[in-house]
């Protein structure tokens, strides 16, 4: 398993340098530039591109960002926060660590309910809970998060008063309510959908026949056998979106004035701000390969069947 | 199973205590609290003695890219600036309200950190005196040589301000510093006589000189606070001359400003606690004002005007700014054609049913609120029709030009004209490029609408994200594109001078001899009828044979709701100045 997990961080760092050179061509390959606003003059832009370095060579440019990035510089923002380096945007003004926050609050609450309640209407296929439910997810996985963004915000802080318009640094539980249920309603529902098809799946299997023979009660069958096996799709499923899910959103950093990196990922885009964007870029993507790594552990420890090394590590 | 349960459970107190424990570094205790100053009050009932304190919130835009001085080039940015720093002239309010609000007034431009100045007989030397109680924030005196150092940091090209054209042709070397290179900023033609007199020679006469002295790229600056320190804007370096400085600043939340204690008129001072909020989601930001916890907002869903406006706090202010279209005179090389889809739109639909925000129906380039030396609007200075209709109301005498339908009967037969000399084939599909927005996808349909049933033009619309968008228009990469101009000062200058050949923002690529030699006259005359002529003169010359390389939509207007406040400023330019706001009980 020790061999394993270095090979993959091993593939993990090459797999960062490819994506460093892509996300670079790609940036510079869209038409724009950082400087370029209304009344931008081609002089202002030239003396602009001068003082950042982005007058040399494309390949130099690359390699400049490999070596600093290998010192840790992540360089300075051009527009943003024009003069601010990358690493304290993303690190010490708590962008990261708020979407952060946000994600893994919302990841466990989509965990802790959805599971749940795809077991519950599995295990009361056909009733009027499980037709409820099944309403309810449905629903739940067509609304736009921004439209329960909205309503969640027209009801609970405008018309009732209850909660706070401006969650900001998410520092109080009152102003964390909103945005976690707006951005984690979808995946409670869906990740519902996922168990309740996968565990009726399971509880047709033989075993389970076998284990109702033998007079195993309902619960211990649900939770101990078909729960376990039930959950290989569920943690599928969750590997992409737990990274997706706590690197923020655009949508609910925006509609609830969160300062977080998933807006910010969007915005320096936007507005071509290309060493935030390689910044944030590669610490995303690290994310997602650490997130990769750890679902395929995750594999592991729910099937003892599944094998990550070949025979010979 | 148990394993499985134990390794759930496990992650759940690893995201449990991650959330719990991970604090942004340099975040403020409660950031949420400048929000609910009421809540603070009610919370301390031990000290009732202590008079409430009396806290602004407003939010005018999302996070600045910048608030340095010679950097900034945003109206939020040069906002933040304007309440921070104070120029030789600054911007006071008189008794007029702008619009139907009696809370807000408008300014104009009055000594600030200059006593009194003086002109030379040939206009072209000014000397400041400054006032002898101005002190920066850290209590050493305010000189003459805190200009000199932020006006060569500004026309200086290593600083690669987006203002740094400002002073180009109005200061002495303004134009061969930045523009050329060929000389250092030392040689800018600004001097410290002594610590309390300024001296600032200017190429040639400049009718509007004054009112740039009060401009936010013009503000001074300490020499031993910026220079090396990239990071002296932040709260805990930032020196100002203003009434407030910057205690608190949260990217992307919020900026927090208190009253300067060494600021001449600090017992004057409103607010005692200034909090710009930066969003923007419109929603968030509408919300937030109906729930009490912004004061004023400046932003907000155009579907919401009506309604907002009934309850009564929305307003609209004046705001010097044209909506136009660039007609690419290489991709539609008929002016006929140019002048035939300028006049075939229905100006009065598009601000009545597309932007619903009081908008006016442009009539010519210069925007409204810009003023003539008599004090005459120039838009409508010199007929009712304006400057796109003066000269074909002259050389189409017949034409009813006072109605929609006789302007189309006009565009069609020009259009028509230019068919039949060959100067147009009608099977040609004009693109028309836009940047991302349902406003400007509107009104691109609208007068996309136009052109095809009026003059049965093919046109296709087109489009873009903001940047690749501009870097179109650069390249001249279309057949029409839109673009708002706010005014930098208050002369026709700002707008006329586009549209000189070679200009860079000359995106339509215009050329005319007679245009560009009015407008470099106009530019060395001191204000008066005969610049007033030639001014007027250059505009009609854009709208008449050969022209027509822009089609003014509409001239922008300034909203916003504010409620609980009153002594509010404003100045058409687009500043909202909150300085000696005191609250409307």
């Amino acid at each position: 398993m020790i061999i394993y997990i270095l090979k993959r961080i091993g593939a993990a760092l090459l797999t960062l340098l490819v994506i460093m050179s892509i996300t670079f061509f790609l940036m510079n390959a869209i038409p724009g530039s950082p400087f370029l606003t209304e009344k931008s003059t081609p002089q202002q832009i030239e003396l602009a591109n001068k003082k950042y370095g982005l007058d040399k060579p494309l390949i130099v440019q690359l390699k400049n960002y490999v070596v600093n990035y290998l010192k840790g510089d992540l360089g300075t923002s051009l527009k943003m926060q024009e003069g601010t380096p990358v690493k304290d945007i993303i690190f010490h003004q708590g962008k990261f660590i708020l979407s952060i926050k946000l994600g893994l609050w919302s990841l466990a609450i989509a965990v802790l309910i959805g599971i749940p309640l795809g077991c519950i209407a599995a295990y009361n296929r056909g009733s009027w809970l499980d037709g409820f439910l099944r309403v309810m997810t449905t629903v739940g996985v067509a609304i736009p998060t921004f439209v329960l963004a909205t309503l969640l915000l027209a009801t609970f802080a405008v018309k009732l008063g209850w909660l706070d318009t401006i969650s900001g640094s998410l520092e109080s539980a009152k102003s964390m309510i909103m945005p976690i249920l707006s951005m984690s309603f979808y995946y409670i529902c869906y990740v519902a959908k996922l168990t309740r098809t996968s565990m009726l799946d399971a509880i047709n299997q033989d075993y389970i026949r076998t284990a109702r023979a033998k007079g195993v009660k309902r619960n211990i069958i649900i939770l101990k056998h078909a729960l376990r096996n039930s959950l290989i799709p569920v943690i599928t499923y969750l590997g992409p979106v737990t990274a997706g899910i706590i690197t923020g959103s655009f949508v609910v950093e925006s509609t609830f004035s969160i300062p977080g990196l998933g807006k910010y990922y969007v915005q320096c885009v936007m507005s071509r701000d290309y060493p935030v964007i390689m910044a944030t870029t590669v610490v995303l993507s690290a994310l997602v390969i650490f997130m990769n790594l750890v679902v395929d552990v995750a594999y592991k420890v729910v099937d003892p069947r599944i094998t990550l090394t070949n025979k010979e590590d | 199973m148990k394993k499985l349960l134990a390794l759930l459970l496990a992650l759940c107190m690893v995201f449990s205590m991650a959330a719990c424990t991970s604090k942004p570094a340099e975040q403020p205790a409660e950031p949420a609290q400048p929000a609910e100053p009421e809540q603070t009050a009610t919370e301390e009932p031990q000290q009732p003695a202590e008079p409430e304190k009396f806290v602004l919130n407003a939010c005018i835009a999302s996070e600045p890219e910048t608030i340095d001085v010679s950097t900034i080039s945003s109206v939020d940015g040069s906002t933040y600036v304007q309440h921070m720093f104070e120029n030789l002239m600054k911007y006071q309010m008189v008794g007029e309200n702008p619009a139907d609000d009696p809370n807000m007034y408008m300014t104009e431009v009055v000594p600030g950190q200059a006593a009194s100045y003086t002109v030379s007989e040939d206009k072209t030397v000014y000397t400041f005196t400054l006032r002898d109680d101005i002190y920066w924030s850290d209590g050493k005196p305010v000189t003459a040589n805190d200009w000199v150092y932020s006006w060569r940091r500004l026309v200086n090209p290593e600083t690669a301000a987006d203002y740094g054209y400002f002073l180009d042709g109005i200061v002495k070397n303004a134009y061969a510093i930045y523009e050329e290179g060929s000389m250092d900023p030392s040689e800018l033609g600004i001097k410290a006589l002594d610590d309390k007199t300024l001296e600032i020679t200017l190429e040639a006469p400049c009718a509007y000189f004054i009112e740039m002295c009060a401009f936010a790229s013009l503000m001074p600056l300490r020499e031993d606070v910026v220079e090396g320190n990239d990071n002296w804007t932040d709260p805990a370096n930032i020196v100002v001359n203003g009434p407030y400085i910057l205690t608190e600043w949260v990217h992307d939340s919020y900026l927090k400003m208190v009253p300067n204690e060494q600021y001449y008129d600090a017992e004057n001072l409103g607010p005692d606690e200034i909090v710009w909020w930066l969003s923007d989601s419109e929603t968030n930001i509408l919300s937030s004002y109906q729930s009490g916890a912004y004061d004023f907002i400046e932003s907000f869903p155009t579907d919401m005007i009506e309604s907002l406006s009934a309850s009564g706090d929305c307003f609209i202010n004046p705001y010097v700014g044209t909506y136009y279209l660039y007609l690419n005179c290489d991709k539609i090389p008929s002016w006929k054609v140019r002048a035939a889809m300028t006049i075939s739109v229905d100006r009065d639909n598009i601000v009545n049913n597309v932007t619903q925000g009081g908008q006016v129906p442009a009539t010519g380039f210069v925007a409204s609120g810009i003023l003539d030396s008599t004090g005459q609007d120039f838009a409508y200075g010199v007929s009712e029709l304006g400057a796109i209709y003066n000269w074909l109301s002259k050389t189409y005498p017949d034409a009813d030009l006072t109605t929609y339908a006789g302007k189309c009967e006009l565009a069609k037969q020009l259009y028509d004209e230019a068919v039949a000399d060959g100067e147009w084939d009608p099977n040609t599909t004009v693109v028309y490029n836009f940047n991302t927005s349902d406003t400007h996808k509107a009104i691109a349909e609208a007068c996309g609408h136009d052109w095809q049933t009026v003059l049965g033009m093919n046109i296709t619309l087109e489009n873009q994200e903001w940047a690749t968008y501009t870097n179109g228009l650069g390249e001249h990469n279309f057949g029409v594109a839109r673009l708002g101009w706010i005014a930098d000062y208050n002369d026709p200058v700002t707008y006329l001078e586009l549209l000189v050949t070679g200009n860079a923002y000359n995106y339509g690529l215009y050329s005319d001899a007679s245009y560009d030699e009015a407008i470099a006259s106009a530019k060395a005359t001191l204000a008066g009828p005969d610049r007033d002529a030639m001014l007027y003169g250059a505009e009609e010359t854009m709208f008449s044979e050969g022209g027509f390389p822009v089609m003014p939509v509409y001239y922008y207007t300034n909203m916003y709701c504010a409620h609980g406040l009153k002594n509010m400023g404003y100045t058409p330019m687009g500043y909202f100045f909150m300085q000696y706001a005191q609250p409307n009980q």
